[in-house]
């Protein structure tokens, strides 16, 4: 294995001068080609998967160089290098076949790698040789300054820094450096990677955007504050997401839009009577930002799907779907246009900014809603208990010949159970909850997969009809299309058998016992006998 | 990992200075690149100023008591990194008939080393050996440097041949003309006549130029000292096509 390099910080009272006369009683230096001016761009998704997964990549331009640099993000060792060529691509898939596509693609799926913050760095560099006039450590001095990418106001300044790049099979000479200067110099090591540094000095960090739910709340809080932070975040993240999806970045922008807005409109109706009468309007307004971002996103999921549809069918066949593919991403611009219009109509910017100003507004001292003051402790405890008991009622109804129908009740409800349970879930001890939680979404799972198949084998009927009616489509699309369909349906029969599986794994008498007494603490004489 | 066996069954022809400047070219475009100095002659090794000299030599390598990462040394370059030659490789073939798979022992090596370099260059000892051969296995392209004359298209030949009898599967050899000089009216013939006889014959050709001579003096790539000569021009054309096979 490489070392990894080795960075420190100069304070301001110890001059270059000193340094490299200090490391010259000890080695030869000599000045390297590496001087001069570099600009470093990290790039990462917007959600920050490349940082989330332990890396940075950093695209740097030297002086004979421009290439894209994958690094641990702790010890700054070298993961993967590609030169660039051309322009940068979004998305890994276009990027050239390699090792660092290979590992980097299931980090960042579907996401496109955006630039996120620039640093510009004035660099000296210097080899250390031994007696054979051999490199054996090379040393940079860097000063640098950083700004967010797309921002073209001034760079920030970073402290300056001392980097010591090892020379592989040179470690005695490293140590020997390294020795010199955290002992003579009394110089303190720092991280070798600089994004953090670089962000810090801007006012952010890495993985400020998470979609993730993740409160701390105090059993005793009142429930209308509560529900309103809820609320607030999942406002966060819709306006953070409306930026990519105007510019059609990729698809999760408006995946995450359309989750918080689902999760928004569940908890305005699972946790019932917390806000007064003023809030009711937002309900049917949340209800048509849901409709409006439906048409792009389902198209969304037969383009993310298309690679897979394809490779389904058997090999002589698969050129045959193409046309399917530019049939949908010709709607999908068209959708994708609408979609934008409604993000910039007056009633999406009032939309978001009226339930701003509702709940930033303090909750009335004695609201009218019976639930509003109440201990949210106690009614996550009875709603949560509530859509309990409705998922299992659904849930032991069904069986291997139930309508469709019956499974997207039951889909439904056990959404509504997971959102409340997402939310409320630091109420309860991590080690109980989790669990739980895990055995629902994959229930959930399973019934979206049994539900998804019948969706899109349905859906893709329909595209079959209206490709026909535009007139362009052959009929070998049309036979490949029905391949699909088959295939599909056939998925859903195993689907069904894999969801009633999940379903006892759920309704286990465990499970049921364990959140029985999770939920207990609240529960009226009544509730209890129940 | 890509694997470029730099070769010709005839010495003298500039393979030593092809491995090292196309390795010094690799690494310059970003590319973690690795030198394998396999000839016991160590002439890579000394032009990157690193002895030629490994712990336990060629024996302790092949019967896998030495990882071939401990033994790796970092060049003056960045991203360059070289497995210097050891003189006990001029007894390999004996070591490599003893191992099992003898003909599959360099590649199992470099195994271990595939998620730590993109380039690896393989500079081989002359003649025919077990070691050549475990070269063509375990190699995706083979540089063969060739001097545009009768004797040097004679080794070839037998090369083609050799290639011929033995199932080498995957192996792509790029032939390229190397020191030469349109002086020669013998140079000059083949050059004109060969490309149409051996259609994978790359375009680009390298002079002779003292320059090359001059990297011993050096004891570095042309890059470092040379960056402008008409020999250097000629290995950035190169590395460019061989670019296109990797």
């Amino acid at each position: 294995m490489t070392t990894p390099e080795l960075s420190f910080t100069l304070p301001d009272n110890l001059s270059d001068q000193d340094l490299l006369e200090g490391l010259g009683e000890m080695f030869r230096l000599e000045p390297d080609n590496r001087s001069g001016g570099y600009r470093t761009v990290y790039h990462d998704s917007f959600d920050w998967r490349i940082y989330q997964a332990g890396g940075v990549l950093a695209e740097t331009h030297g002086a004979t160089s421009h290439c894209l640099e994958w690094r641990d993000r702790k010890n700054g060792a070298l993961l993967g290098t590609q030169p660039l060529t051309r322009t940068f691509r979004r998305f890994v898939r276009d990027w050239k076949s390699g090792e660092m596509r290979e590992r980097l693609e299931p980090v960042l799926e579907m996401r496109a790698v955006l630039p996120r913050v620039e640093l510009e760095s004035d660099v000296r560099g210097y080899r250390l040789l031994n007696e054979d006039d051999k490199t054996v450590v090379r040393l940079l001095l860097e000063q640098s300054r950083s700004r967010l990418s797309g921002d073209t106001g001034e760079f920030r300044p970073l402290g300056r820094r001392l980097r010591l790049l090892p020379v592989r099979g040179y470690d005695r000479e490293l140590a020997e450096a390294t020795t010199l200067l955290m002992g003579r110099f009394q110089l303190r090591q720092t991280a070798p990677v600089m994004l953090d540094e670089a962000l810090a000095a801007i006012g952010r960090r890495p993985g400020d955007y998470s979609a993730k739910l993740d409160f701390q709340f105090k059993p005793d809080q009142r429930a209308d504050t509560v529900v309103r932070e809820i609320h607030l975040f999942l406002l966060d993240i819709i306006e953070a997401n409306v930026g990519g999806l105007i510019a059609d970045v990729d698809s999760e922008f408006l995946h995450d839009l359309r989750v918080a807005v689902r999760r928004i409109r569940s908890a305005l109706n699972q946790i019932p009577r917390v806000f007064p009468e003023e809030a009711e309007p937002f309900r049917s307004e949340f209800a048509w930002l849901g409709k409006i971002t439906g048409p792009t996103r389902d198209l969304d999921v037969y383009l993310l799907e298309f690679g897979r549809y394809r490779n389904s069918l058997p090999e002589p066949f698969r050129a045959d779907l193409d046309p399917l593919r530019d049939f949908l991403t010709a709607h999908r611009k068209v959708e994708q246009r609408k979609l934008v219009k409604h993000l910039k109509s007056a009633r999406f910017q009032k939309l978001c900014a009226e339930w701003r100003a509702f709940l930033e507004s303090p909750p009335p001292r004695s609201p009218s809603a019976s639930n509003a003051a109440r201990p949210i402790r106690e009614v996550a405890d009875r709603q949560i208990r509530k859509m309990f008991k409705r998922v299992l009622k659904e849930g032991m109804a069904l069986h291997a010949d139930s309508p469709p129908a019956e499974l997207h009740e039951l889909r439904k409800s056990s959404k509504k159970l997971r959102y409340l349970m997402e939310f409320f879930q630091n109420l309860y001890p991590a080690k109980e909850i989790s669990p739980l939680i895990k055995s629902l979404k994959k229930l959930l799972d399973a019934l979206g997969m049994f539900q998804d198949r019948e969706v899109q084998a349905n859906k893709l009927r329909q595209f079959a009809h209206q490709m026909e009616q535009e007139g362009t489509v052959q009929t070998d699309t049309l036979l490949a299309m029905g391949m699909l369909v088959d295939g599909l349906l056939r998925g859903q029969q195993e689907a069904h058998a894999d969801f009633l599986r999940r379903f006892s794994m759920f309704a286990a008498k465990g499970n049921q016992k364990i959140l029985r007494q999770l939920i207990a603490s609240t529960a009226t004489d009544q509730e209890r006998t129940e | 990992m890509r694997i470029i066996g730099v070769y010709n069954i005839k010495g003298g022809v500039g393979k030593t200075a092809t491995a090292v400047n196309l390795a010094y070219l690799s690494a310059r475009d970003g590319y973690r690149t690795l030198v394998w100095d396999l000839d016991p002659q160590g002439a890579a090794s000394y032009y990157f100023r690193i002895k030629p000299r490994i712990k336990g030599g060629s024996k302790n390598m092949v019967r896998g008591k030495q990882d071939l990462d401990e033994l790796i040394k970092g060049t003056d370059f960045e991203n360059l990194d070289l497995l210097p030659a050891d003189f006990s490789y001029r007894h390999m073939d004996l070591v490599l008939e003893d191992a099992k798979k003898p003909t599959k022992q360099l590649l199992n090596l470099l195994r271990p080393l595939s998620y730590e370099y993109d380039r690896v260059f393989l500079d081989c000892p002359p003649s025919i050996s077990l070691v050549s051969e475990n070269i063509f296995r375990a190699a995706d392209i083979l540089l063969v440097p060739m001097i545009p004359t009768t004797l040097s298209v004679r080794t070839y030949k037998q090369l083609l041949d050799f290639f011929a009898d033995h199932k080498v599967g995957g192996l792509r050899m790029l032939p390229f003309f190397s020191m030469v000089d349109r002086r020669k009216s013998m140079h000059r013939d083949l050059l004109s006549q060969l490309p149409a006889v051996y259609g994978e014959l790359l375009r680009t050709v390298i002079p002779y130029a003292s320059d090359v001579e001059k990297m011993g003096i050096h004891r570095a790539p042309l890059g470092r000292f040379a960056s402008h000569c008409p020999a250097q021009h000629a290995y950035e054309r190169l590395w460019k096509e061989v670019q296109q096979w990797l």
